[in-house]
């Protein structure tokens, strides 16, 4: 299909003001696939800078989505903080194993130097490059972990929701210290001309309770928010899995645009807050990016689309979470595609009569 | 049974649901001294407390924190009763070979469901965590287990299952056992690509579906 008539920031500028774009704004979350676009191993972007840059900007070239997003893995900060990451030859980083074993080690855990510890300076230098190469034309945003889920990294999940019930003082203080090492790189990736952009996957309701989430996820993300809406720059939070009971205390974090998980439904996030969030979503990474065909992928997306394009503060076409590093590469060509297709402004009544068809 | 093992019973079965580690330890403790039948105990205190946090689980009332900390209460008092079992009473159940697959290292589903089957009196042999797909067949065949449960989080580790199932019809092994499989990226229609016996979507319906696969009454 015939190439977009906008840039990305054109879009996005207009989408905002309300005026006529050519179609809805696309994000396949690109992350490590990005090394597929290169015909490289994952393993090549650990300590590379340069190479992440490369591959981000090539993949968006490639594919002509919307945002570019610096990310390879979730566990980038608390590696900084001193959790052990394992490196597979060509799949995804994992953690090994946790920076503490006991409450007692939460007293010694810092906040990282963004620019000396772990492979932070890699991803700021990564970020810079791909700034610096498209970012006139496109959103790059630099990939933030909240600090519910660093925390979860530093002490091992399972300890972590124990001691939400356990001790929530010990919480607190891992919180904290995540909280202030994100700070510190929220400044960073600012200053490289990105906008960070936040994930905090274990506040999920899979995981804990709401409750939960306003105790010690909540009141965290909210101070990132603030921070970076004082640089001027407007947020994204993506929060993985089941968060229907969630939207409003994550829209409540002041954050400008929620990502919502394919566990979740769009069009119930748009009746409970679109009027007070942009939403991005949701075609399922797995299920049908990595393993559909492109019918399946179109499918999906005009199925998005029908629930959320009157969304008041605006809808992404988005996949679920991250796609799989071998997602193939005709899925993302079909999900740009299906989404320059449905065009602009939305014509409800076709996408509607495919239901009953 | 007397009013006053019922009573306890229930205390037991409260102590568990209410994620009390210390009181579920002192009722097994006083359920011994009283030579109440400690199968008993397990299954109308201990494993009945499970089964009401499997459910308000299901409910989204309690989270995987809550669940957590029963379990924990339930081990306990399993630690104190189980040397008081009867020794046919340990050597009848169906055994259950689970664990993630190679390449994760996330295991906190796995565990729930571990906790689950557990809870329903299933014999577990708990591999852990980013397991070869070979020691699956190896540990299964091993423990003549009825059973292997595979977990994963990762979408690029959703092979390894399919592996696994390669490996037992390769080994001539695929009819003793049911293989089901579970975790974030897997679906129903996953399961039946690969060939598992089933899918099942969290901790509670993968009790369920193992009864439902081995013809044991729920």
């Amino acid at each position: 299909m015939s190439r977009d008539r906008l840039t990305p920031i054109e879009r996005f500028a207009a989408y905002q003001r309300g005026e006529p774009v050519d179609r809805l704004p696309c994000v396949p979350i690109v992350g490590n696939t990005a090394a597929r676009v290169l015909g490289i191993k994952v393993s090549e972007f650990r300590g590379n800078g340069p190479l992440i840059a490369e591959a981000q900007v090539a993949a968006y070239r490639r594919f002509g989505y919307d945002v570019i997003r610096i990310f390879t893995d979730l566990y980038t900060q608390a590696e900084a903080m001193g959790a052990k990451v394992h490196y597979p030859d060509d799949e995804t980083a994992y953690l090994a194993a946790p920076a503490i074993a006991s409450v007692e080690e939460i007293a010694s855990l810092q906040p990282a130097n963004p620019h000396q510890d772990g492979n932070l300076p890699q991803h700021l230098e990564a970020m810079k490059l791909a700034f610096q190469a498209v970012g006139k034309e496109v959103p790059v945003t630099g990939a933030l972990t909240g600090p519910f889920t660093t925390a979860s990294f530093l002490i091992g999940t399972e300890n972590l929701v124990r001691l939400t019930l356990k001790n929530p003082a010990a919480v607190h203080q891992l919180c904290e210290v995540a909280y202030q090492s994100a700070l510190v790189y929220a400044g960073a990736i600012l200053d490289t001309g990105c906008t960070p952009s936040l994930t905090d996957a274990m506040c999920s309701t899979t995981v804990i309770s709401p409750r939960q989430f306003k105790e010690f996820g909540q009141p965290y993300l909210k101070r990132l928010v603030d921070f970076i809406h004082g640089r001027g720059r407007a947020v994204t939070l993506h929060i993985c899995g089941k968060t229907g009971p969630i939207w409003e205390a994550m829209a409540d974090t002041g954050a400008d645009c929620l990502s919502i998980d394919n566990a979740a439904d769009l069009k119930a996030a748009k009746v409970k807050v679109g009027q007070r969030v942009r939403l991005m979503g949701n075609v399922p990474p797995a299920e049908i990016m990595l393993q559909g065909a492109p019918a399946q992928v179109r499918a999906a997306v005009r199925a998005c689309v029908r629930k959320a394009y009157d969304n008041p503060k605006g809808l992404i076409v988005a996949s679920g979470c991250s796609l799989p590093v071998e997602t193939p590469f005709a899925n993302i060509d079909a999900m740009l595609d299906a989404v320059r297709e449905i065009a602009w402004p939305v014509n409800a009544n076709e996408l509607e009569t495919e239901l009953t068809a | 049974m007397s009013n006053q093992t019922e009573t306890l019973f229930r205390a037991l079965s409260d102590a568990v649901v209410g994620m009390d580690e210390d009181q579920t330890r002192q009722l097994s403790i006083q359920a011994v001294d009283h030579g109440i039948d400690a199968l008993a105990a397990i299954e109308h205190g201990l494993v009945d407390g499970m089964n009401r946090a499997g459910k308000f689980f299901e409910t989204e009332e309690y989270f995987i924190p809550e669940l957590l900390l029963c379990s924990d209460a339930m081990y306990a008092g399993l630690d104190i009763l189980r040397p008081h079992l009867k020794h046919a009473e340990n050597q009848i159940r169906h055994k259950i070979v689970i664990g993630v697959v190679e390449g994760v290292t996330h295991d906190i589903g796995k565990n729930l469901v571990k906790i689950m089957l557990e809870a329903s009196g299933f014999e577990i042999v708990d591999l852990g965590r980013d397991i070869p797909p070979q020691r699956f067949v190896d540990e299964a065949v091993k423990a003549q287990a009825s059973v292997i449960a595979l977990s994963t989080l990762m979408t690029t580790t959703m092979d390894g299952m399919a592996e696994v199932i390669k490996l037992l019809q390769k080994a001539n092994v695929r009819e003793r056992f049911k293989v089901i499989v579970g975790g974030g990226p897997i679906s129903q229609s996953f399961a039946n690509r690969i060939g598992a016996d089933g899918y099942a979507a969290g901790a509670p319906a993968a009790v369920k579906l193992v009864k439902q696969l081995i013809g044991v009454a729920a």
